[in-house]
């Protein structure tokens, strides 16, 4: 069949399509893409002729390169076409549109599309997204080649397999391939909350949905506080709650108090109610102090509990918790006694008592202590997370390292992605 | 809703429509206010009503395409007519740009001159902080920053009040239009609309919105802010002018420059009115020199699908880095070299402008009345009669104002 070698759809745009002997039945407007096997392929070519649309399926064509198309019918023999919305079509649904790039872990935007022949069919091989792409649509890429050679300088050529794109539009989201959406979820939360950012709401909300609740929750907790409130309304509830749910408590109160009171509530009243209370009780917090940054997910044990007991309950308990290179001492009251490092912990022998080895001078901080203060004094003391306790000595949660650079250093995904 | 919810949601919304309206107000708009108060007095007072309400009109079409679409202008160009139109338009909007740098550093080396300060020193140190600032700085220090300069604004109004203009005839003017038959009052009333209304406040605006992230049911509040914004521009643009026709017109002055009216208010209106005028101006001015050339690497690099954003280093992102660097670079430069032909270049630039507008808003009416695109969010049919008129009028300024700045003989501006 018709096709061998590759070529770039801008070059055959608007290019006659002959028929067998040699008249001109129409000049190339598009190409319908469907579904295929192991990469997208084209179905047909939609060609106008006196401002009418034909629509010529791939199996009529007899010729198919740069500089000769030919089909094996004639113009009496070719079906009408209108353009639908259905219909996936390449310089207009995929040509100028932002697409994920998985393996770079950034948004681009393609320029051109390049095809290659694959057994008979012609299929989507990569998309264009460089300078090579915006001069061949302009239609200088020679140009361009020539005076980057005058330069002594080479044009490169930039182009992204179909295998690392993730496109963000619903309708070409149906062709993007199973390994591509493995490789998105993938990528370090860090790097899709920073994808997300860059992206319009509405897209952003799309890249979110294909994604399991705990590889969401770990990039939704990266992304800036508009941001998630915005993905998280347009979610239903049901899902919404169940990525709540795999966000450390401190968290999800920060996303939740974002939310609209009814949306709160709805996520509240589907999460258990342990998680439900956790997270209100951090809500009452102002933001900027230890009570609104610190989690109550933390590990704490009674002061004649043995060390072969609590590295037996750690082992269980500290799947849950994020922050876990302290142990806290409580009493039965919850009264914070005492703190045993996770390395105190394991080189002590199994029989002594947490009482024996625990410190007892230790840095601790009310709930409304600023977090500048907070922040102060874990870096004085080389912390890794600082207690939040009451004017008892009840212990109430912790404010861990990560939380409070986060505050001081937000990531580019936190901030307004523009700095004006 | 009660009536603390609406405020409480006006605050969180409020912002992308202020501050743009604010930065309209850089140094070529103070130079168009300055002048037209200076030659004409009061009697062209009256422009800055249908001015506003043009800016209204376009502004607020803009800002409902950015709630909906979360995306900006140049975005929404390049993804409905494709990389030629969106191409050329960026290169149009870079040459455009690059004039409103120059006159905004312009503005700053005229008023550090006032102020008695050597341009030589002061254009360098301006444009460096600028770019430190930007680059380096942070966030919060950036919006600071600005906040600070969007207050001192406010400076004209008591500037025009210092002047004290005799009120009667200010209202009168403000609100009876006076038409006069001669070619330099009819340029001067275009080139108010025409520093008004500008291609890159457009694809400011839209991305500001868009950035925020402001909801669909928040448009109202949206929509109040950029209506609020475009009356501030105004009611500053009023006092500019106020200013300069109390004190300058009377005594027959007549100025071709922002920094001239400076100088020449010290012995009418006292030695602050004077100072707070040269402040005011060095402030636009910078404001300018900080806005323009970030958003312009931003909207070009977006449309064109280059890497983009302040903290990537030359190697991240090429392309962006070198435009908002050689923006700067180049237009203090400009300034710099004696004998540089600035008035060559700053015609080149508003006759750009003026050619890359009426594309910008038929760009805008057609998108924001593409259902795929906009939905139910598209114009009412009443409404896209007063848009489509609006727009037809200012075209039809536009061309003249190109045709005359093009031809000499038409008068200077």
């Amino acid at each position: 069949m018709p096709f061998f070698s590759e070529l770039f759809v801008s070059e055959i745009l608007r290019k006659p399509v002959l028929d067998p002997r040699g008249e001109e039945l129409g000049r190339v407007k598009d190409l319908v893409v469907v579904k295929g096997e192991p990469l997208p392929k084209i179905s047909s070519l939609v060609i106008e002729k006196k401002r009418k649309l034909f629509n010529l399926p791939w199996s009529d064509l007899s010729i198919f390169n740069k500089r000769i198309i030919a089909a094996n019918i004639y113009g009496a023999g070719l079906q009408s076409y209108e353009l639908r919305e259905e219909d996936l079509l390449v310089a207009r649904d995929i040509f100028d549109k932002q697409i994920v790039d998985a393996n770079g872990a950034k948004v681009v935007r393609v320029n051109d599309v390049k095809l290659e022949g694959l057994n008979t069919e012609a299929v989507l091989l990569a998309v264009d997204v460089g300078m090579r792409g915006i001069m061949r649509r302009l239609g200088v890429e020679r140009g361009g080649e020539d005076l980057m050679g005058f330069l002594r300088m080479s044009l490169p050529h930039n182009l992204i397999s179909w295998n690392y794109i993730q496109p963000l539009e619903p309708k070409l989201t149906a062709i993007s391939l199973t390994v591509t959406r493995q490789m998105v979820a993938e990528l370090h939360p860090a790097d899709l909350a920073a994808i997300i950012s860059q992206v319009s709401r509405k897209e952003g909300a799309i890249l979110f949905k294909g994604l399991d609740a705990e590889t969401a929750a770990e990039a939704l907790s990266e992304l800036e506080p508009g941001t998630q409130a915005a993905i998280i309304t347009g979610m239903d509830t049901d899902k919404a709650a169940d990525i709540i749910e795999e966000m450390p408590p401190d968290e999800a109160a920060d996303v939740i108090s974002d939310l609209s009171a009814e949306k709160a509530q709805e996520i509240l009243g589907s999460l258990e109610k342990e998680d439900a209370e956790d997270i209100q009780e951090l809500m009452g917090h102002e933001e900027d102090t230890a009570g609104g940054i610190m989690t109550n997910a933390f590990i704490a044990y009674r002061p004649e509990t043995s060390v072969k007991e609590a590295i037996e309950s750690f082992r269980r308990d500290a799947e849950e918790v994020e922050t876990i290179y302290y142990i806290y001492v409580t009493d039965a009251e919850e009264k914070l006694k005492g703190v045993v490092s996770l390395r105190e912990l394991l080189l002590s022998p199994p029989e002594t008592k947490l009482s024996d080895i625990m410190v007892t001078k230790f840095k601790t901080v009310t709930p409304e202590t600023d977090e500048m203060q907070v922040a102060g004094i874990i870096s004085k003391y080389n912390l890794v997370a600082l207690p939040v306790v009451d004017s008892e000595g009840f212990i109430l949660g912790i404010v861990a390292v990560d939380d409070i650079i986060d505050r001081i250093l937000p990531p580019a995904a936190k901030r307004k992605r523009r700095k004006v | 809703m009660s009536l603390y919810r609406k405020i409480a949601l006006f605050l969180a919304v409020m912002g992308p429509g202020i501050i743009t309206a604010n930065i309209d107000n850089d140094a070529s708009g103070i130079t168009t206010y300055s002048v037209a108060g200076a030659r004409f007095g009061y009697a062209l007072l009256w422009t800055l009503i249908p001015t506003t309400v043009a800016l209204v009109v376009i502004q607020e079409m803009v800002a409902r395409m950015g709630v909906v679409t979360g995306k900006g202008l140049s975005d929404l160009i390049r993804e409905n007519y494709g990389v030629k139109s969106t191409f050329y338009m960026m290169a149009a909007l870079l040459i455009a740009n690059f004039g409103t740098t120059l006159a905004n550093f312009a503005g700053w080396a005229a008023s550090m001159d006032i102020l008695g300060l050597s341009k030589y020193v002061m254009v360098p140190i301006g444009a460096v902080s600028v770019w430190f600032l930007v680059t380096k700085g942070s966030y919060r220090a950036v919006e600071r920053v600005l906040l600070f300069a969007c207050l001192l604004y406010f400076g004209y109004v008591i500037s025009g009040l210092m002047a004290k203009p005799d009120w009667f005839p200010v209202f009168k003017n403000t609100f009876v239009p006076q038409i006069k038959w001669d070619s330099e009052y009819a340029i001067l009333s275009i080139a108010i609309i025409g520093t008004t209304i500008t291609p890159w406040m457009q694809f400011y605006l839209q991305s500001s919105i868009a950035e925020k992230g402001i909801r669909k049911e928040d448009y109202k509040a949206s929509r109040l802010d950029v209506i609020l914004g475009c009356s501030i521009t105004d009611i500053i643009a009023f006092f500019i002018i106020v200013t300069c026709a109390a004190t300058l017109f009377p005594s027959g002055i007549r100025i071709n420059e922002a920094s001239e009216a400076a100088i020449a208010l010290k012995p009418l209106a006292g030695e602050y009115a004077s100072f707070i005028f040269a402040l005011c101006l060095a402030n636009g001015s910078l404001l300018g020199v900080i806005i323009v050339p970030l958003a312009t690497a931003y909207y070009i690099c977006e449309a064109m699908g280059w890497e983009a954003g302040i903290n990537k280093t030359f190697r991240e992102a090429p392309q962006f880095m070198w435009i908002y660097t050689a923006l700067i670079v180049v237009s203090a430069l400009v300034i710099l070299i004696p004998g540089a032909p600035l008035v060559f270049l700053m015609i080149l630039a508003s006759v750009v402008n003026g050619i890359l507008l009426p594309f910008v808003l038929i760009y805008a009416l057609s998108l924001v009345n593409n259902a795929k695109i906009m939905g139910e969010y598209v114009n009412p049919k009443s409404y896209n009669y007063i848009s489509w008129g609006t727009i037809v009028v200012i075209i039809c300024l536009t061309v003249f104002f190109v045709v005359t700045s093009i031809m000499p003989a038409g008068g200077k501006i």
